[in-house]
């Protein structure tokens, strides 16, 4: 069983330049719609990463001071919210 | 027909983006607000321009505002810094995209510096006026009537010295001179994608270095439960859906120009301005032409400039008279009343175009 993790950003743009950032670094990260009951303030985009590369992409993230909002692991259907 | 109107508009451009935006119109669904396939394309697409925008003016991707045009980024700049009754300092080369919105504010405008391809006047009062206290200043790079390059990096000091926000008009420089939001340091600088960006028209950038106030408001995908517009960058200057096709060709139009190089275009482009402008001295027409002088050279003709420019526009040459939209640098030139002939080169410039156009002036004369 996979255990993907979710980065969730403000706006689509900032969920493009973490993509565009972390396949520099070597990490593959998927954009989706975040899941409804985890956007905090209505619609909001997120990269799906998985869940070996997790940890790397959010110390490249935070490293390079690319603003996001929360971090989650999906496990089947639930999501756990992560503080790193 | 020679087309030398390129300081309203780029007529030929690159194959690139038309190809672009048909294949956004074919492709593309709302970027932003799904993430379904054809939603995703648009989203990429949108963020490819942002990409190549933030490469050719040295700032972030989500500093580069998606706006219809540089009067739509003027505008919102504008209105960002200045409230009624503020001081403004302005220069004598202002377009009426940057003297409108001013006058309609109730803005208190100065002028600073009135005199053509002259950077010690232009520094020395612009440096006076700016010592006098200013709320904001706006200037631009190079004057859309003159071709007038203004010592930009040092005003842009200046303002910084003293900590007065400004803002730069790039309608005439962007894709031809380099333009650089981190060096310039400003809060603002408006470009237009169509004319030397080279995409099409309803296209329009931003270049934000601080947070602008929307003009608009509405939809930007984001935060949708929140009833103000996002307090963030790009989406606080991008309300409702955007000119995807537009922005597609956009986005290829500065493919290309990153591709050739501003340099190369920029000495295409003034060597055809110069031959001309010398054409027209040996001619005996009174020719505005100096030093920091871009693509762009206005002339006086024996007659009515609007008669001179028809009787052109018949022998197949296009270009424009009149005042181009820039009443206060004609009055600062001293031809307000006469209006002016201007040719402009674009990125097609040759000697052929010169000499064809001398030669039909000719006739005219």
């Amino acid at each position: 069983m996979r255990n993907d993790w979710l980065i969730t950003f403000r706006s689509i743009t900032f969920a493009q330049r973490g993509e565009r950032l972390l396949g520099r670094m070597g990490i593959t990260a998927a954009i989706q719609r975040t899941p409804k009951a985890l956007a905090e303030r209505g619609c909001s985009y997120s990269l799906r990463i998985r869940e070996n590369d997790g940890a790397d992409a959010v110390e490249i993230l935070r490293k390079y001071q690319l603003p996001f909002l929360k971090i989650y692991i999906l496990e089947n259907d639930d999501a756990q919210e992560q503080i790193l | 027909m020679i087309y030398l109107d390129n300081g309203a508009t780029s007529l030929y451009k690159p194959p690139s983006v038309k190809k672009a935006m048909l294949w956004a119109m074919e492709n593309c669904g709302n970027p932003g607000r799904g993430g379904y396939p054809t939603a995703m394309a648009a989203a990429e697409t949108v963020y490819r321009c942002r990409e190549t925008a933030a490469e050719l003016f040295d700032c972030m991707p989500e500093q580069v505002v998606l706006t219809p045009g540089c009067t739509f980024g003027l505008n919102m700049a504008i209105r960002t810094l200045v409230a009624p009754g503020d001081r403004v300092v302005i220069t004598g080369f202002e377009h009426n995209a940057v003297t409108r919105p001013l006058h309609i504010l109730g803005a208190k405008v100065t002028v600073a510096g009135r005199k053509l391809f002259r950077w010690d006047e232009m520094l020395e009062n612009w440096e006076k006026q700016l010592n006098h206290g200013a709320d904001a200043a706006v200037f631009t790079h190079v004057s859309n009537v003159f071709g007038y390059i203004l010592p930009v990096e040092e005003m842009a000091d200046m303002c910084r010295k003293r900590g007065i926000p400004f803002i730069m008009d790039a309608a005439q420089s962007a894709g031809v001179l380099p333009v650089s939001l981190k060096k310039l340091g400003a809060d603002f600088i408006a470009i237009p994608g169509h004319k030397g960006l080279l995409g099409p028209q309803g296209t329009g950038i931003l270049l934000c270095g601080r947070l602008p106030k929307p003009l608009t408001a509405g939809g930007t995908g984001s935060e949708s439960e929140n009833q103000f517009m996002p307090d963030f960058l790009p989406d606080i200057g991008e309300a409702g859906t955007p000119n995807v096709p537009g922005i597609a060709g956009l986005g290829a139009a500065m493919d290309f120009i990153c591709g050739e190089g501003t340099k190369r275009i920029f000495r295409v482009e003034h060597e055809a301005m110069a031959c001309c402008a010398e054409g027209l001295r040996k001619m005996g027409v009174r020719v505005f032409a100096g030093e920091h002088q871009a693509a762009t050279v206005s002339f006086l003709p024996a007659g009515d400039c609007e008669e001179t420019a028809r009787a052109l526009a018949e022998r197949g040459i296009a270009l424009r008279a009149g005042l181009h939209c820039a009443p206060l640098a004609h009055e600062s030139a001293g031809t307000l009343k006469t209006g002016t002939v201007r040719v402009s080169f674009g990125r097609d410039a040759s000697f052929a175009q010169v000499e064809r156009f001398l030669e039909e002036l000719q006739g005219v004369f």
